[in-house]
């Protein structure tokens, strides 16, 4: 095996070897597995991987910090000539923070609830003895969130957390991480929790200071389109093994292990949505059940009785390009392999012939909201509208997609479909029969049967105390009077369908993977035999080869069944592969409705616009418009009649912001609302792009 | 589980590996656990056993000169009457332990149902059952205690039943909050919005979605209160309202032999020790089981 270290003059970092191993019950497990590379001066490097697989570890490995119960077991971290996993604890602290700094992925909580962000920023700096004759701390942190683009500045510093949105925490951390002029960055996920909208702008800042600072980047994520993005160079890393490392060209054209390729393939894209199936990665990742040899052949295409044995070593195969797959050779490119899978048309049921059919679901001008608190009705408070205004149809076998950001009102309109919500104004009909303004407790049986949500989190969805037999069985047992033998067997035909064996009867669901509980809990879905199916961010808890495994179980269901689904997500890609028809949302208005292609290709609408640009597609070539002119959520501004005015780029002026916006026919099933015409925006569309 | 599938392998296996897995496994238990456990065994079994092998019988008086001092004859020593204070802390223990498991297994009938109710119908009803046990648990554990007594009047003094329904009393209001607390938390989760949107009533809901995830939480409760029951129990009898003078019972013998404390103080802190124990031995046992069942939910397959 050729085993190839570059050690260059100007590579910042390099890691050797290095492997981390937990406690667990009694004995070692080893969860990172001699990883190797390194950083240059002034490189984005990226760190991919599916949860679990030890990507968050490696980073906080590489500054020599581990949880309790781990330990470093070898390897050598070398930072400007000096190995960082010798280094005494007083020494570390020096580096960390000064020459290496890290931003989390959670804001919320990295940030001090009961801390002023000025105070905050200024202890980092302090912390590392921070002196300049040209600012004092105050001043200087003053400049740090100029830098991270924060928008009045004097004004965030006397705030605490909880006052700013989330994008904005991030800038503050970001701010708190390049105050002493790091000269690695260490990002682990620090997108995850945000919007697009907000991920595409902290991208940019990344981007931005990059280029200003000439610092090295680390990014770890899941997320393919942010590294094709960001990052020069790619790791791809899977349960605790590097198993390709190369230029994010070569790795997106070129991608030579297979378990690259399907991760690659697995991902939605935007531009080219035909691609419903992906080459599936089967199976997922359990480590008590990694074989000794490649810890992918169990789930690998081509794997030999070698693979298992045999412990792969990172080959190099072309410059900068390197593969643990002694089969790299044989195995067909992945050109090869997509082209041999497009080519089968995957059966999906179709748009047309709706045209004349009745719709299922009927939302007219819906209005809904909470009502805080209720004592009595005479103290009744008056409730808060968070929807306004929705009207929407959904005809049976269709899929509806909601999109927008999060708090644009997508969950509250599935709340009040599924009558969770006590306050609903407005027409809503199922099949011109049941009124569903009805709250669930005045429901019939049949109506709640017809009727079903899936929530976002199937940890928190399933009972933990229930059995599988239990969870699926129940709504078999109260709607449709099954017992005993005969329903065991209609539960066991119901996991069939959700591609689960019978095995997983008598299960509990913490014996299961996140993938797997969200088929359970699409399987007791399924027991009512609904007609509706309100899916609220179903896919956003999965990783990305079991997303692509649900949707294409969700398109087979429909097909076979016919039922109609009111799909939630901020996914765009996602919606696009899976959704017939969309809807865009802002700040509880509609703003859009059509058919997916008509909505997204060209996106007419300025909203639909900012939300399609800040996508990040797994595709280096297929850069996002660095010009952006989303000024970003606007925290505690008041609604105008068309809430997006203040954000929107193209605002014709006084009369947004007083008249009542008009809706807009583009086609027959597309329309939008806004005061410039159809051709008007298409005009500015073009000339943007 | 694991016993079953080694004897289910066609390969035989020895005795000592499967007594070895016992021990490693009785290893990793939590050490509060075992420790509890051995000074709960303990008590049960003098419980169980006292009465066949108590060297006197525990209303016997005059079997030594009184206050007489720690002897082979008698262990502990004696009381003022020349009972054989050894005999009479082992022939109590039934008397406490029966009392206070009792007393608090009926507390948690009463208080959890109600309490489990109370947080997820919410309104008024919730409103109202909650103020009314914030009055309750305003008034000092003992003296609602000696006001129960008060009221069930004097001809009922010293009843066991009685002292089994004080104790209920008592406890069964700061029980219910524990498990409103509970269900508050549960009724917000996912699977509960479920089990509503699948039009399921409040009953059904608390057996199989409440219930089954509030017993961890339930069982700790009860461990808790009746490590604390003793102590109650102990109270009123030094008060005299507990158990009637010539039955053996720790709290009643502290105070009866609290004059002797200076000439015979092994006769006060024999029966104090002999509470301090259990309560203890019930605390640990409680906080094992606790970490236990924390342990367990998440445990692999």
């Amino acid at each position: 095996m050729i085993k190839e270290i570059i050690t260059s003059s100007n590579s910042l970092l390099h890691v050797k070897d290095v492997s981390v191993d937990y406690w667990s019950q009694d004995r070692w497990v080893n969860v990172i597995d001699r990883i190797s590379f390194d950083i240059q001066t002034g490189e984005s490097v990226g760190l991919v991987g599916e949860s679990g697989c030890g990507k968050t570890t490696m980073l906080y490995s590489m500054v020599g910090y581990v949880r309790p119960n781990s330990r470093i077991r070898e390897g050598s971290v070398l930072f400007q000539g000096e190995d960082l996993l010798t280094q005494s604890k007083s020494k570390l602290q020096h580096i960390r923070g000064k020459l290496i700094s890290i931003v989390p992925q959670n804001p919320t909580t990295a940030l001090s609830p009961g801390m002023r962000i000025g105070k905050q920023i200024t202890e980092t700096l302090e912390a590392h003895h921070w002196k300049s004759e040209k600012y004092n701390a105050e001043n200087y942190a003053i400049e740090l969130l100029k830098m991270v683009s924060l928008p009045n500045p004097e004004k965030i510093l006397p705030k605490y957390p909880h006052q700013i949105s989330g994008g904005q925490q991030q800038r503050v951390l970001i701010a708190m991480a390049i105050s002493c002029n790091p000269k690695l960055l260490l990002l682990d996920e620090p997108t995850t929790g945000l919007d697009v909208t907000t991920q595409a702008q902290i991208l940019d800042l990344l981007t931005e200071l990059r280029a200003v600072t000439g610092m090295s980047l680390l990014y770890v994520t899941h997320n393919l389109g942010v590294v094709a993005q960001i990052c020069d160079r790619i790791g791809v890393m899977y349960a605790g093994y590097l198993v390709e490392i190369a230029t994010r060209h070569t790795l997106f054209r070129n991608p030579s292990h297979p378990y690259t390729q399907g991760l690659i393939s697995a991902v939605p894209r935007i531009s080219t949505p035909n691609v419903k199936q992906s080459l599936i990665l089967k199976g997922l990742l359990n480590r008590s059940e990694l074989p000794a040899g490649c810890p992918f052949a169990p789930r690998c295409d081509f794997s030999l009785p070698r693979c298992m044995e045999e412990t792969q070593e990172l080959i190099s195969i072309e410059r900068d390009h390197q593969v643990a797959c002694w089969r790299w050779q044989e195995i067909p490119s992945f050109t090869e392999r997509i082209s041999r899978i497009t080519s089968e048309v995957p059966q999906q049921s179709t748009a047309e012939g709706w045209n004349g059919q009745r719709s299922l679901l009927a939302i007219e001008n819906l209005r809904a909201g909470y009502i805080t608190e209720r004592v009595g009705k005479t103290y009744k408070r008056t409730p808060k509208d968070v929807v306004e205004e929705i009207t929407l149809d959904i005809r049976p076998g269709e899929t509806f997609a909601l999109v927008g950001e999060s708090g644009s009102g997508k969950t509250t309109v599935a709340r009040a479909v599924s009558g969770l919500l006590p306050y609903v104004s407005g027409i809503l009909n199922i099949e011109d029969r049941y009124d569903l303004k009805m709250s669930m407790r005045k429901r019939s049986d049949d109506m709640l049967r017809s009727v079903q949500y899936i929530f976002q989190n199937p940890d928190a969805s399933l009972n933990p105390r229930q059995r599988v037999s239990l969870i699926i069985g129940r709504p078999l047992q109260k709607f449709f009077k099954l017992y005993g033998e005969a329903l065991r067997q209609k539960v066991i035909r119901l996991l069939a369908d959700v591609h689960l064996d019978a095995s997983f009867y008598d299960r509990f669901p913490d014996e299961l993977s996140g993938g797997e509980r969200q088929r359970i809990a699409i399987a007791r879905a399924l027991a009512a035999e609904p007609k509706l199916l309100l899916c609220d961010e179903i896919l956003s808890a999965l990783d990305v080869s079991v997303q692509a495994n649900i949707l294409k179980l969700l398109a087979e269901l429909q097909v076979e069944r016919g039922i109609a689904f009111l799909f939630i997500s901020h996914d765009l890609a996602i919606v696009r592969s899976l959704a017939h028809r969309v809807g865009v949302m802002y700040w509880g208005l509609l703003f859009e409705t059509g058919r997916v292609e008509e909505v997204f290709n060209p996106p007419y609408h300025p909203y639909t616009y900012l939300l399609l640009s800040a996508v990040p597609e797994p595709d280096p070539d297929n850069v996002m418009p660095t010009v952006r002119m989303d000024t970003g959520l606007i925290v505690g501004a008041k609604k105008m009649t068309c809430p997006f005015a203040p954000r929107c780029p193209v605002k014709v002026g006084q009369v947004c912001e007083v008249d009542q916006v008009p809706w807009q026919r583009v086609s027959q099933t597309h329309q939008l609302r806004c005061f410039h015409s159809v051709e008007q925006l298409l005009f500015i569309q073009e000339k943007i792009a | 589980m694991d016993n079953m599938t080694s004897t289910g392998n066609s390969t035989p296996l020895p005795a000592m590996p499967s007594f070895r897995q016992v021990i490693r496994r009785v290893q990793r238990l939590p050490p509060t656990f075992l420790i509890g456990s051995v000074v709960l065994i303990f008590y049960l079994i003098l419980a169980l056993t006292g009465r066949y092998w108590a060297p006197y019988n525990a209303t016997k008086t005059g079997t030594g000169p009184p206050f007489s001092p720690i002897s082979a004859k008698h262990w502990f020593g004696t009381d003022q009457l020349g009972r054989d204070i050894f005999s009479r802390i082992v022939l109590g223990t039934d008397d406490v332990l029966f009392l206070s498991l009792s007393g608090t297994l009926i507390a948690m009938i009463l208080g959890v149902p109600l309490g489990l109710i109370s947080g997820l119908v919410r309104g008024w009803f919730d409103e109202v059952f909650m103020r009314i046990l914030d009055v309750i648990i305003s008034i000092p554990l003992l003296i609602l205690a000696l006001l129960v007594i008060a009221a069930a009047g004097s001809q009922l003094s010293g009843n066991s039943f009685l002292l089994i329904g004080v104790i209920a009393v008592v406890y069964a209001p700061r029980i219910a909050r524990m498990a409103r607390a509970v269900a508050l938390n549960l009724v917000t989760s996912d699977f509960v919005t479920v089990a509503r949107l699948r039009g399921e009533s409040t009953l059904w809901i608390i057996l199989h979605e409440l219930a089954p995830n509030a017993t961890g939480v339930i069982l700790v409760e009860f461990g808790v209160r009746a490590g604390y029951a003793p102590i109650l129990i102990g109270s009123l009898g030094f008060l005299g309202f507990g158990v009637r003078p010539p039955t053996p019972e720790w709290g009643v013998m502290i105070s009866e032999n609290r004059i002797g404390i200076v000439t015979s103080p092994v006769t006060v802190i024999a029966p104090a020790l002999a509470l301090a124990l259990l309560v203890i031995g019930l605390n640990l046992f409680t906080d094992g089981m606790a970490r236990i069942l924390g342990r367990s939910t998440n445990q692999n397959p």
